[in-house]
């Protein structure tokens, strides 16, 4: 038999409180990492353009001249808002054929077993197919119109919601579902008042990440139809035709401002819905 | 309804069985009968099917063999957590078994209200379940089920999670309810104090598959005191059903 070792006590001293940082060095702390990366990647930008050939410097115009070329002028900046709408609007009507099929296909999914084992295999194969690939087909059967390129959006940001509302309805807590069950809920009391509700966030979570594709979506589906009136994808185009890289840089810039904001607004209105009940939408500090 | 083979309980197994698809037998010939007004506790070793009982009893599973009398119309019951619906605040989800049988919105948050003050909830009416303690959110659960004026009410190990002092309060409360109210109760527990302090009477069940070996009639009188948890005869009666209890293991 082994006896337990000897015991020798050491000392251990209180550690003083530390005081919390102020305000001020709080929002240093916060800002200045982003910050500094911002500028370490101009600074790249700008090596990278002073390193090309000045007959290639065309293709990374300078802050001058985006600022000469593109932003400072009235007309340019008029032709970004509007092609912006544009944009917006492909976008916003691809999602509103996306989102209530995508719903529907989730909620038949999820009522019905063997639709399950039918859909699904097929939705991943249609996440798996470019989408790219298949523009010049679609614009071979629907020509140049609106619709095929509302099409295309809807193709984009599908894949997303069928499969996290299946995935947050069928995490919907045991004890709930039986807690209705005791009183003979219908399945459609069930999926009204405990389903949707439970899988709300993980359907929030598809909108966020879809929302931004939708943008991606409507700039890519204009990259291939040049008639008619377009969007941010159109005016990159024709930019670049024009031999006016500065204002190509613009669309860009303000593509993805768009796509950020999207992002941004779904993340606020996320904390604000589900901030009270949910744990993972709580704000992390 | 017609209870032509139990006339005076309000719940009754008559060699009742259950087994699963897979063939595990998880009862076999389970006679228990349960007098209006009466409060029953069921302890047993775990796995012994305790659960599957009260499950059978209120509908969620069904049995394969014997029969079961019970009055289902307006059942309490309590899960081993308060299963409330996070999304909701307290008054709504008090709210919602009535909601679910169509009660009018007014009556609704009448009764409520009453059942919330009734459970020490009053000024939680617009908390968030995750803004709550354990222990408060079975009072919300309790009251929830209490809004449908019960009959029959079945307690499937709520208390189980809660820490002794907490668990101890809410035992009280339950008894409180249970004298203002007059349901019939069926409670099941892994705890004996909990059975004896509570209950007109226990039953303690075999090793699966499930039968009943033993009960006790509870004499201490209502309402019970904390202060019987320390009288020789509780200890006593305590004793001999955790005698039973261990025989059921052994055996």
């Amino acid at each position: 038999m082994s006896r337990a070792p000897r015991i020798n006590p050491e000392r251990f001293a209180p550690v003083p409180v530390e005081q919390p940082p102020g305000p001020l060095r709080a929002f240093v702390a916060l800002m200045l990492p982003p910050v500094l990366m911002g500028l370490m990647l101009l600074g790249l930008y700008a090596w990278t353009r002073w390193n090309l050939p000045p007959h290639r410097q065309f293709l990374m115009p300078s802050a001058g001249d985006l600022w000469a070329q593109a932003l400072s002028r009235p007309e340019v900046l008029a032709e970004l808002w509007n092609r912006s709408l544009v944009t917006i609007t492909i976008a916003v009507t691809g999602l509103c054929v996306s989102i209530p099929l995508g719903m529907a296909i989730g909620i038949v999914m999820f009522r019905f077993h063997v639709m399950e084992r039918a859909v699904f295999p097929y939705l991943v194969a249609l996440q798996s197919i470019p989408i790219l690939a298949i523009i010049p087909l679609i614009q071979s059967a629907l020509g140049f119109g609106f619709m095929p390129k509302v099409l295309i959006v809807a193709l984009f940001t599908f894949f997303a919601f069928p499969t996290t509302l299946l995935l947050g309805l069928k995490s919907l807590d045991r004890g709930i579902l039986n807690l209705f069950r005791l009183q003979g809920a219908s399945w459609w009391a069930m999926l009204w008042k405990a389903g949707l509700p439970s899988a709300a966030p993980a359907l929030f979570a598809g909108f966020r990440i879809s929302t931004g594709m939708a943008i991606i979506g409507a700039v890519t589906s204009e990259l291939f139809f040049l008639a008619g009136k377009g969007g941010l994808g159109q005016m990159l185009i024709n930019a670049k035709t024009d031999f006016k890289y500065e204002q190509m840089y613009a669309a860009l810039i303000a593509s993805s401002a768009l796509s950020i904001t999207v992002y941004l607004v779904f993340t606020w209105a996320g904390n604000r819905l589900f901030a009270s009940w949910h744990e993972s939408a709580a704000r992390r500090g | 309804m017609s209870t032509a083979s139990s006339p005076a309980a309000a719940l009754s197994f008559d060699k009742v069985s259950m087994q699963y698809p897979d063939g595990t037998l998880a009862l076999d010939g389970v006679d228990l009968r349960i007098a209006a007004g009466e409060f029953v506790s069921v302890v047993g070793p775990s796995g012994c099917g305790k659960s599957t009982l009260l499950k059978l009893a209120s509908g969620l599973e069904t049995h394969t063999g014997g029969e079961i009398w019970v009055d289902r119309s307006n059942l309490g019951y309590t899960f081993q957590d308060a299963t409330l619906l996070p999304w909701r605040t307290v008054l709504p989800n008090v709210e919602l078994l009535m909601e679910l049988r169509g009660v009018p919105a007014a009556e609704r948050r009448r009764i409520a209200m009453d059942q919330i003050e009734l459970v020490g909830l009053k000024g939680f009416e617009n908390h968030y379940p995750k803004r709550l303690s354990g222990g408060m959110r079975m009072r919300a659960a309790l009251a929830r089920s209490l809004a449908l004026n019960p009959g029959v009410f079945m307690f499937d190990e709520p208390f189980g999670a809660l820490d002794e002092i907490t668990r101890e309060r809410l035992i009280d409360e339950l008894i409180a309810l249970y004298l203002r109210k007059g349901f019939t109760g069926l409670f099941i527990t892994h705890s004996i104090p909990e059975a004896v302090y509570l209950s007109s009477r226990v039953v303690v069940m075999s090793r699966r598959p499930g039968r009943i070996i033993a009960e006790f009639d509870i004499p201490f009188a209502w309402p019970r005191t904390p202060e019987l948890r320390y009288d020789p005869e509780f200890t006593r009666l305590a004793g001999e059903v955790s005698v039973a209890l261990r025989r059921a293991i052994e055996e």
